[in-house]
């Protein structure tokens, strides 16, 4: 697994020095604050760059007509993007480029139409169950999209249908973050049918998703943790820079070792599955990864405000983007509650 | 180098691949470690784990790490770190370790031919036992701060001061010592290293009874203690260098998942024996924890790569030591929580050593206090980690 991942180090690096083309290296959040509810939440010519990078369909198969890369990649690439606060919906629109890839419409992949798949039906879930006539919620940036993808649930089998979104019954709700989620409700008498039986990829591409979120959530902590590092290095109080009083020190710390653990369970998560893991193997490695990542992730943002005092509440400062990102992030492709049951549903005892 | 010491293990272990030395290390603990001894509810005396010191020493398999003209096995860091997981694995005893982890590799990298030639053979042998005299009354956290002092008169040092937790002392034979000779230099620039013969005059053991009505710690008292000046390691002076490399074995060995690991074993078989394990706020406590030690062995693997690719560690490396530790004490506190008034037994529950919540618990405590304080490890992190000003 580790030599895996030396081997791998190169091609980390470079997608992650080739995300610096999006998300500004030195953390400038004016793009992402101009963006804040204006409809339809991202930058289509932002998302356009992206599909041009190759980054949509990052973790296919070239034969495919991807990248061929894999999740450590993939991870590398949302958590750079996650300390960016970059709002396009590259990770609902790599799951879409799973789907594609294994679909009739491979050319939908190139297309450079922003295709969103429509797979939840309720709130906190990580499972497509497919009903036909049940509305679809909470798919992000709905208003966005060119096109909509919908698991149908026929017999044993998850058929794919492609929806154009133009006239489809989309209701928008806004987020905390300034984007924006949507509810579909899909009319399939107008819909194609582009797959038979998708169930087994959609199922894969929602633990990818989940573990991209991971990452994103992973570069969310970080950046807020820099921020808030800065501040206690320079901020005064009683005549004193507030990072030599201890208590505020320690908690640093603890934050510190958060990140770390998150990271290690990301990364671990991440060669797992470049190792061609399957079923409980690579679930459990997903769900510990996304649990870490939300449980720690959302300590960490906490703290950050926390330990700004009362600036770090205002909008107008930088360190409250990523907690309000991170209440909207943390819940997606299943709560740290859900991994949790899940993990522990899947993973073997190992108590001798 | 003058010195070499025949090496007691002929074949060359480097050369096998990774799985099958994991297979053959596997295979000769379990037919060789004896069986009485498997998770010891207590840290064992020489006179308990000697059994298998002589038994590691008779293999040859007694020092991993010493290069073999040392008479070590001379593993590679790969392959001393699944020699460590076996031995963990397998619940072996801790054995009076510190002239194998310390006085070893303090010798091999700072002591004369002389000083070689004389003691690792018998630390090799076990003729001698080591024990480290480090922390004193005060000079606990604030380490540098010692003050027992050897002053120089003739060709002999004469040591005068005390040391306090100083482990397994009564078992030990020889010591090796931080002294200051210097009172007048900056605090970390007047200390040496002495060995010391524990049978010379003027020598006083007292041990110590703990929490758990054990007698691992002790106070050592000197009092004029003589001992020859050729005993000094490396440049006088120097001795704080030499200590703190020493430590970064521990820094690692202290983040190990192990006691976390054997600790929620014994929790799961506890929760069954009490008739909480089906129950939903138990199962999501125990969740939790099991997802904490999950993650604990991804970051502790992280390190260990880095070892497995020749890097030496960090300060970062003091985040495991925290966040294993305090793990450790979140789950034998679980372990109180649902025993209900076994909470307050002395011994273990119905003669099973499994069942054995209080022993857990108690032994979890000095766990964030030794080998550095969690509160140091912070400290360290903040300093040296993410550079919080002074």
């Amino acid at each position: 697994m580790s030599q895996a991942l030396d081997d791998r180090s190169e091609s980390i690096r470079m997608i992650r020095d080739s995300a610096g083309a999006v998300a500004p290296r030195g953390g400038d959040t004016k793009r992402v604050r101009a963006q804040r509810f204006v409809a339809p939440g991202f930058s289509r010519e932002v998302f356009a760059e992206m599909a041009s990078l190759g980054w949509i369909g990052l973790a296919v198969p070239e034969a495919a007509g991807g990248a061929g890369l894999g999740m450590s990649e993939a991870v590398a690439l949302t958590e750079v993007l996650g300390a960016g606060l970059v709002p396009e919906p590259l990770i609902p629109a790599m799951l879409s480029a799973r789907l594609l890839a294994a679909s009739d419409d491979k050319a939908l992949l190139d297309s450079g139409k922003v295709v969103l798949t429509a797979w939840q039906e309720k709130a906190d879930s990580i499972a497509a169950p497919g009903t036909g006539d049940a509305p679809r919620v909470f798919i992000p940036y709905a208003g966005g999209a060119d096109v909509f993808l919908l698991p149908v649930r026929e017999g044993n089998r998850i058929a794919l249908v492609s929806l154009d979104a133009t006239g489809a019954d989309v209701v928008l709700e806004k987020t905390m973050d300034g984007g924006f989620v949507g509810t579909l409700r899909a009319d399939l008498s107008r819909a194609s049918r582009i797959a038979d039986d998708i169930g087994a990829v959609l199922e894969h591409a929602l633990d990818e998703a989940a573990l991209a979120t991971a990452g994103q959530m992973l570069g969310l902590m970080e950046k807020a943790f820099e921020l808030t590092l800065g501040y206690l290095k320079t901020r005064q109080q009683f005549g004193r820079i507030i990072g030599t009083f201890q208590s505020l020190q320690h908690r640093a710390a603890d934050l510190k070792i958060h990140i770390a653990l998150t990271r290690a369970a990301v990364e671990t998560a991440a060669a797992v599955l470049d190792d061609g893991a399957t079923g409980a193997v690579r679930q459990a490695a997903v769900s510990k990864a996304k649990h870490r990542a939300t449980e720690s992730g959302m300590f960490v943002l906490r703290q950050c405000i926390q330990l700004h005092g009362g600036i770090g509440y205002t909008d107008e400062y930088d360190v409250g983007l990523y907690l309000r990102r991170g209440m909207v992030i943390m819940n997606q492709y299943g709560s740290a509650a859900l991994h949790r049951r899940r993990f522990m549903a899947l993973a073997p005892e190992d108590v001798e | 180098m003058a010195v070499s010491i025949a090496p007691k293990e002929a074949t060359d272990l480097n050369a096998m691949e990774d799985e099958a030395f994991r297979t053959h290390v596997r295979t000769w603990i379990e037919a060789n470690y004896p069986a009485e001894l498997r998770n010891p509810p207590k840290r064992l005396h020489w006179e308990e784990n000697k059994p298998w010191y002589f038994q590691l020493a008779e293999k040859g398999w007694l020092c991993p790490g010493w290069p073999r003209q040392f008479g070590g096995l001379g593993l590679s860091p790969a392959k001393q770190i699944i020699f460590t997981e076996e031995i963990e694995r397998h619940g072996c005893a801790r054995t009076n370790d510190h002239g194998i982890v310390m006085v070893g590799p303090l010798l091999i990298n700072h002591g004369t031919d002389a000083q070689q030639q004389e003691f690792l053979p018998k630390i090799l042998n076990g003729e001698h036992v080591w024990c480290q005299g480090y922390s004193e009354p005060n000079a606990g956290s604030d380490l540098a701060a010692l003050r027992t002092e050897a002053v120089l008169d003739g060709d002999e040092y004469v040591v005068n001061g005390q040391k306090i937790w100083t482990t397994l002392a009564s078992d030990a034979n020889w010591c090796f010592l931080l002294v200051r000779t210097d009172k007048n230099a900056k605090k970390q620039e007047g200390i040496s290293f002495l060995l010391v013969d524990m049978a010379t005059p003027g020598i006083t053991v007292k041990p110590i009874i703990n929490l758990e009505y054990h007698d691992e710690f002790c106070e050592v008292f000197f009092d004029n203690v003589r001992v020859p000046a050729k005993n000094l390691v490396g440049t006088p002076n120097r001795g704080w260098d030499m200590a703190k490399a020493l430590l970064s074995f521990e820094r690692i060995y202290l983040g190990s998942p192990r006691l976390s690991a054997y600790a929620f074993t014994r929790l799961r078989q506890l929760a069954e024996r009490m008739g909480v394990w089906e129950e939903a706020t138990f199962q999501d406590t125990y969740g939790r924890l099991r997802l904490d030690l999950e993650d604990l062995k991804s970051l502790y693997g992280t390190f260990v790569d880095k070892l497995r690719r020749g890097e030496t560690l960090g300060a970062d490396v003091s985040m495991l030591k925290v966040f294993q530790t305090e793990l450790f004490q979140r789950i034998t506190d679980t372990m109180l929580e649902i025993a209900g008034e076994n909470a307050g037994l002395l011994e273990p529950m119905e003669g099973n050593r499994n069942l054995n919540p209080t022993g857990q618990y108690i032994q979890a405590r000095p766990a964030t206090i030794y080998g550095g304080s969690n509160e140091i490890q912070r400290n360290i992190l903040s300093k040296n980690v993410l550079g919080l000003p002074g």
